[in-house]
């Protein structure tokens, strides 16, 4: 029962990691971006929820749709101000410049929230639904569905759309999908804007079930990354995959080693790369022809 | 060269000059030489993370590991031994590079995206360890370091001068670096990485000897420094600002140059240390570095010194506009000897043994299979043709004989060998050279750093010998007037028109003296008098023993030169035979233009 227990657990995590990663590797796939500022995005949305929630007392789940599109429009702004530019400079660059965003994100953050926790707590934070012996903490299992909710909606959004279809259709093949009149200049907007909006909504869910500050922004981005480099970089299915790993290793290592979980995610990582270095759901492409 | 002929060597020696002298002539130095010396240390990491990041251009962004490995292999050692940290700084550096000879081996295999992220996530792995390995690292509290007697006023000096002689040291070992041939490889690793090892340079092996090497300044400065301190403490937002700050430096100042990382780090530490008189608060100087680091990368990507650079060498070059050499010129072959350009020793030349066989090669993509079961030979001294519809499989094939890919199925024979399994580079030094359709030269180096960065094997001696050693210079010069592009020289690849770039990779690939050149399309894009020329090329170093394999569409060209040509049609091998009984066979025809075409041709 035990095992069980750690297991939904690990579960309900992955999802909210699926979500998250799926955002990063969006971007990665459609424009060759690592985009290193969504785990500070993720921690503005949360902040921002915080505040709100402390102002008002606002059930913070109604906050989903609102974050969600407000960071979505946050990071369309900052592709269309800054990435845009650098992008031709190749992906090292842009690394550097989300690096930058990054880091005076968090200096922002630390004036205007301080270098505080903060956690919001509605009336179920403290409850949990009990099935026979499984006890699910309502945080935990509300961010976990919820996640999973949005993550469907935006697999087949992605397959179904013709947004979608063309924003996979840039992924692959830029100069091919701006023959066929997909402007990559939108497409990437698009990406970015997406990529920011799981960190939109993430944010909400994080804030219901941990404790955030401005500085917490490392280990989510350390975990996206990981996810990402695990699963294959550009891969949602991989991301999820691999999201599924560390929630369930996580929650094992929680249950029985709880000082070394970050460690064994990333070795994990570790041997994965040995064997794959590209990770387990990525494609080696033909190099000649895109070169 | 002078090294003092170079302005930036003699900002360079002045600078080190008075941070030299400032102890012994200025007075109450002790707040600036505090200042100083993590200016230092940050000229050493920026210098140390240009190694790996500024030549090889494999951005890490959680390079400050290393000093927490040097910091701690100074502590725990000492602590152990009973000797302070700093008199163990070489086995900092020891055990840094061993470390990231590791890590380097796993994840400089993968591209170079992961990369980026993988560094990340060593910096936040090795943290983890250090605050929860309590019986070793004293936990998240870290513990106080053994310091020496001479220790007790907490003087600032020794430190000064010790970070001061590592910086000089760190310098002179970035300097040998991108003197040798590895610095050229590593600059041709970033340039572009599949090409490199197609003309011999073992990818892996630079890239993890660069990324180990560009480890061992932190490791030394790291025990240093944690004497300085007097304490480790695994705090791990501030290894990662670190981190920003070292990049930031290498950024500021101009990564892949020499001196670029130095002045970088004064700057953005002089930066820091003032905002932090000014803005006080360290939520203020995050905020500050990070929109720095924005700012850096969308206005001076390049860095301060390759952009004043830059601006110096414009006003000096207005009016000697670049002289362009026309096109006829080249096309007169010198006549170099073209025995010394093509001799290759130690091979059989067993005329019984084909050159090159391909044996049941299968490569499928997905559900494509691309090449279905071709099995083919090269005969010695030949020169054989490939040709066939788009999509038959050529190209495919071809990677598969170079070792871009690896086939599914069946084996590739070089000279009697299998080498089916071997890498990319190994091919290369085996005699196996190759052009691409589209080049892909190295377009910010020049025409000879092009043609001396082929390694002709893998050792340490070769790696560590000067770029520009005697022999290999003389016989770039000797292919390039084979050539006849002997007054391109000194032009960078980029300025070359594009015919001019088949020409050069041409002479590129000759430098590793093959046995057997492979020609991807050599013919496609270029104007007629150039493809005269490559063929005269091409006959002249057939002459001389060289075997050639020759994709290629333009028909005419293939069989005028060819003694023998292979036809791929769907993946397999249509037919192959003479010149003569290819141009007659109905069957070509028909896998060119279709069988609704049949009857036209027939009908003429």
């Amino acid at each position: 029962m035990e095992i069980v227990q750690i297991l939904a657990f690990g579960i309900l995590m992955g999802g909210v990691y699926a979500l998250l990663s799926s955002g990063v590797t969006l971007i990665f796939g459609v424009l060759d971006v690592v985009n290193v500022a969504q785990g500070s995005f993720l921690v503005f949305s949360a902040l921002l929820t915080w505040q709100i929630w402390d102002l008002t007392g606002i059930e913070p789940l109604l906050l989903i749709p609102v974050m969600g599109a407000l960071m979505a429009f946050f990071g369309w702004i900052i592709y269309r101000g800054l990435v845009k530019r650098v992008v031709p400079q190749g992906p090292g660059m842009t690394v550097l410049l989300m690096f930058g965003v990054a880091i005076a994100m968090e200096g922002i953050l630390n004036i205007a929230f301080g270098n505080k926790f903060k956690s919001v707590t509605p009336p179920y934070f403290t409850q949990s639904l009990q099935i026979g012996e499984l006890v699910l903490p309502y945080p935990q299992l509300i961010s976990g569905v919820m996640a999973a909710i949005v993550l469907v909606g935006l697999f087949f959004y992605l397959k179904l759309s013709w947004a979608g279809r063309a924003l996979r259709a840039s992924a692959q093949n830029k100069d091919g999908a701006a023959l066929v009149g997909i402007s990559s200049i939108k497409a990437s907007s698009l990406a970015f804007a997406i990529g920011a909006m799981t960190a939109g909504v993430g944010g909400v869910l994080l804030i219901i079930m941990y404790p955030i500050y401005p500085a917490t922004q490392y280990d989510w981005i350390a975990k996206l990354l990981g996810i990402i480099v695990l699963g294959g970089m550009g891969s949602i299915p991989g991301a999820v995959i691999a999201s599924m790993i560390l929630g369930i290793s996580e929650a094992f290592a929680q249950a029985y080693i709880p000082q070394w979980s970050a460690a064994i995610f990333f070795g994990v990582i570790l041997v994965v790369l040995l064997f794959r270095p590209e990770g387990l759901l990525g494609e080696k492409t033909r190099e000649d022809v895109t070169t | 060269m002078s090294a003092l002929k170079r302005p930036a060597n003699v900002v360079g020696a002045v600078l080190i000059l008075l941070l030299f002298l400032y102890p012994l002539v200025g007075s109450d130095t002790r707040y600036f030489e505090s200042v100083l010396i993590v200016c230092m240390l940050y000229a050493i990491m920026a210098s140390g993370w240009n190694i790996i990041s500024g030549l090889a251009g494999y951005v890490s962004l959680g390079h400050s590991v290393y000093l927490y490995i040097g910091m701690y292999t100074g502590a725990i050692l000492g602590k152990m031994w009973g000797v302070p940290p700093m008199y163990l700084m070489v086995l900092g550096g020891v055990v840094a590079a061993a470390i990231a000879v590791v890590v380097g081996f796993i994840t400089l295999r993968t591209r170079s995206h992961s990369f980026v992220i993988i560094t990340i996530a060593v910096l936040l792995l090795f943290m983890t360890v250090a605050q929860n390995w309590k019986s070793l690292t004293g936990g998240t509290d870290g513990f106080i370091v053994k310091q020496p007697e001479w220790n007790k006023d907490n003087p600032t000096t020794p430190y000064y001068y010790t970070f001061l002689g590592l910086m000089v040291l760190t310098v002179a070992l970035v300097a040998f670096i991108m003197r040798s041939r590895l610095g050229a490889g590593l600059v041709a690793i970033r340039n572009d990485e599949g090409k490199a090892a197609s003309i011999g340079v073992n990818t892996t092996l630079y890239k993890v000897t660069a990324y180990a090497l560009s480890a061992v300044p932190f490791g030394f400065a790291g025990a240093v420094y944690a004497q300085y301190l007097g304490f480790v403490t695994p705090t791990t937002a501030l290894a990662i600002l670190m981190s920003v700050f070292l990049v930031l430096a290498a950024l500021v100042g101009g990564r892949g140059t020499l001196w670029g990382p130095v002045i970088g780090g004064f700057l953005v530490w002089g930066a820091n240390e003032a905002s932090t008189v000014l803005a006080g608060e360290f939520s203020a100087r995050l905020l500050i570095m990070g929109v720095i680091l924005i700012l850096t990368v969308m206005f001076m990507p390049a860095g301060l010194l390759p952009t004043i650079s830059r601006f110096v060498h414009r006003r000096k070059s207005q009016g000697s506009a670049v002289a362009f050499i026309d096109q006829a010129s080249i096309a007169q072959t010198s006549d170099v000897a073209i025995d010394s350009i093509v001799a290759r020793t130690g091979q059989s030349t067993d005329p019984a043994v084909p050159e090159l066989e391909v044996k049941g090669i299968v490569k499928r993509f997905g559900g494509v299979t691309a090449v279905d079961g071709v099995s083919m030979t090269v005969e010695r001294g030949s020169i054989t043709g490939l040709i066939g519809p788009n999509g038959s499989g050529k190209t495919t094939l071809f990677n598969c004989m170079t070792g871009t890919f690896q086939p599914d199925e069946g084996a590739v024979i070089l000279n009697g060998e299998d080498i089916t399994r071997q890498k990319v580079w190994t091919r290369a030094h085996e005699g196996l050279g190759r052009t691409f359709q589209i080049t892909r030269l190295f377009k910010s180096m020049t025409v000879l750093d092009n043609l001396v960065a082929p390694l002709e094997k893998t050792s340490v001696r070769e790696l560590v010998a000067g770029r520009y050693s005697g022999e290999e210079v003389d016989r770039a010069r000797e292919v390039l007037d084979f050539m006849g592009l002997a007054q391109f020289e000194g032009q960078e690849a980029a300025a070359l028109s594009f015919g001019q770039q088949k020409l050069v990779e041409l002479a590129q690939v000759l430098m590793l003296r093959p046995s057997i050149i492979l020609l991807d399309e050599p013919a496609s894009g270029i104007n007629p008098t150039l493809i005269e020329k490559l063929a005269s090329v091409i006959r002249r170093l057939n002459d001389a023993g060289t075997t050639v394999l020759i994709v290629e569409h333009n028909i005419p060209l293939v069989l005028s030169l060819c003694d023998r040509v292979h036809v791929l049609a769907e993946g397999q091998v249509l037919i192959s035979g003479t010149p003569d009984e290819i141009r007659n066979d109905p069957q070509v025809i028909e896998a060119y233009l279709g069988p609704d075409h049949m009857l036209e041709v027939n009908d003429v």
